[in-house]
């Protein structure tokens, strides 16, 4: 009953790989992105919030699908030729970044003014204050959002099939043209994807496990 | 620059506004509707209706949207009742979303404090009372925000039942630039529509929220 699936499932395994490096490389954009503009947002001067404000506001209110496109459609009229793997995980990167933006401003404002106060009757302060006290709290505070949203950018990743990257997707895709056995192969390409993002979220649970233990 | 192709072609954008507003609307509805019949599962005395309310959520949340819809739509084709790519994306936009809901009506409700539980019935309010009149109203006020977040991303999803033909906003722009060469333009008018939509969809649920919120 399973013929196709076991005889493409090699293919399946290799898209798999392929997912797996595209959201490795774009959470790595993502994550740095996401840290410089939540600094930007809090600490930036007038300029610099503004200026992260616009992207944040462009990057919520567009499918990632349309930014995808356009890199697509538009880089090659500009005479940019980036190859298009690059151009896909910069696209998923930055969309991502201003979700990981979130996290970080949160984590950060989520850490009680007393820690702030205390570490300031210490004698710390400038750099000292954020990497000594605020940086290890909030670190652990955005522990659990983080890895959701790492969830989302793993599933965001199928999006990049749509404008021809081999991945897990769009070697589902090939092989259900080829053999037509639709719920065999996507069943299949689903339960790579559950497989990726369900280790994910028990990370995610263990994070909050241990937060909220590390809290009472 | 030079928007004449958009002029020209404006009642193609118009058309396909039209279709992307309302599979938005139909899919926040229905997976708001959804939504409650899983935190009911979720929530009820019966252990099998928890523990299948809890399966669902980790499969419909650890897998893309994207296979999702060419797992209904391709799947449905192949098994001999084909069903139109407009009703498979909104059969997996509910599926998913109605998952998501289901969370965030949950912990809305488990953000009232027990305290508030035992006013009410220290009050002589009987259980449904306590629910009805104490609990519910309070939770309603605190799943908005999220509620919005979740709405402006059902939005922008909409534009993945591009890639099953459907002619919404991104498939006409899609088309249109296949057609012309006019892909900057096309590109950027078509982020507006998306930008435009989901701020008039987070300003209305913003309003909405103003109007239930009270004095704390």
């Amino acid at each position: 009953m399973f013929d196709t699936l076991a005889a493409n499932a090699h293919l399946l395994v290799s898209g798999a790989q392929m997912t797996l490096f595209l959201s490795a490389a774009s959470a790595v954009l993502a994550t740095a992105a996401g840290v410089l503009l939540a600094l930007i947002q809090l600490y930036g001067g007038l300029f610099g919030r503004a200026l992260a404000e616009i992207f944040l506001y462009v990057m919520r209110g567009v499918p990632l699908l349309v930014m995808l496109f356009s890199i697509y459609y538009v880089l090659p009229y500009v005479g940019l030729d980036i190859p298009p793997l690059a151009g896909g995980i910069l696209v998923v990167g930055l969309y991502f970044s201003a979700f990981m933006a979130e996290v970080f401003r949160g984590a950060i404002l989520g850490v009680q003014r007393g820690q702030w106060d205390a570490a300031r009757a210490l004698g710390m302060h400038g750099h000292r204050l954020m990497l000594i006290a605020i940086v290890p709290q909030a670190v652990r505070l955005a522990g659990p959002p983080y890895v959701n949203t790492c969830i989302m950018l793993v599933k965001g990743t199928s999006l990049v099939s749509i404008i021809g990257i081999w991945e897990l997707t769009l070697a589902g895709r090939q092989i259900v043209e080829r053999t037509l056995s639709a719920f065999e192969i996507f069943g299949g390409v689903a339960f790579l994807y559950f497989v990726i993002c369900f280790a994910l979220s028990c990370y995610g649970r263990h994070l909050e496990r241990r937060l909220r233990y590390a809290q009472s | 620059m030079n928007f004449t192709v958009i002029e020209r072609n404006f009642p193609l954008f118009l058309e396909g506004l039209r279709v992307t507003v309302e599979l938005s609307l139909l899919a926040i509805v229905l997976a708001l509707l959804w939504g409650l019949v899983i935190v009911f599962a979720r929530t009820s005395k019966f252990a099998a209706f928890r523990i299948l309310a809890r399966s669902y959520l980790e499969i419909v949340r650890n897998t893309p949207v994207l296979v999702q819809m060419y797992f209904i739509y391709f799947g449905s084709g192949i098994a001999g009742y084909p069903i139109s790519g407009y009703a498979a994306g909104l059969l997996a936009l509910t599926l998913q979303n109605g998952g998501y809901f289901s969370e965030i009506y949950r912990a809305g409700i488990e953000s009232v404090g027990p305290g508030q539980r035992e006013a009410g019935r220290a009050l002589g309010m009987l259980p449904h009372q306590v629910s009805g009149i104490v609990v519910l109203p309070q939770a309603l006020r605190r799943v908005i925000p999220p509620i919005s977040n979740q709405g402006v991303i059902i939005i922008k999803d909409t534009s993945l039942v591009s890639a099953l033909s459907v002619a919404e906003l991104t498939y006409q722009s899609k088309i249109l630039a296949d057609r012309t060469a006019a892909t900057y333009e096309i590109f950027i008018t078509l982020a507006l529509f998306y930008i435009l939509i989901t701020t008039v969809f987070s300003g209305a649920l913003r309003l909405l929220e103003s109007r239930v919120r009270v004095v704390q």
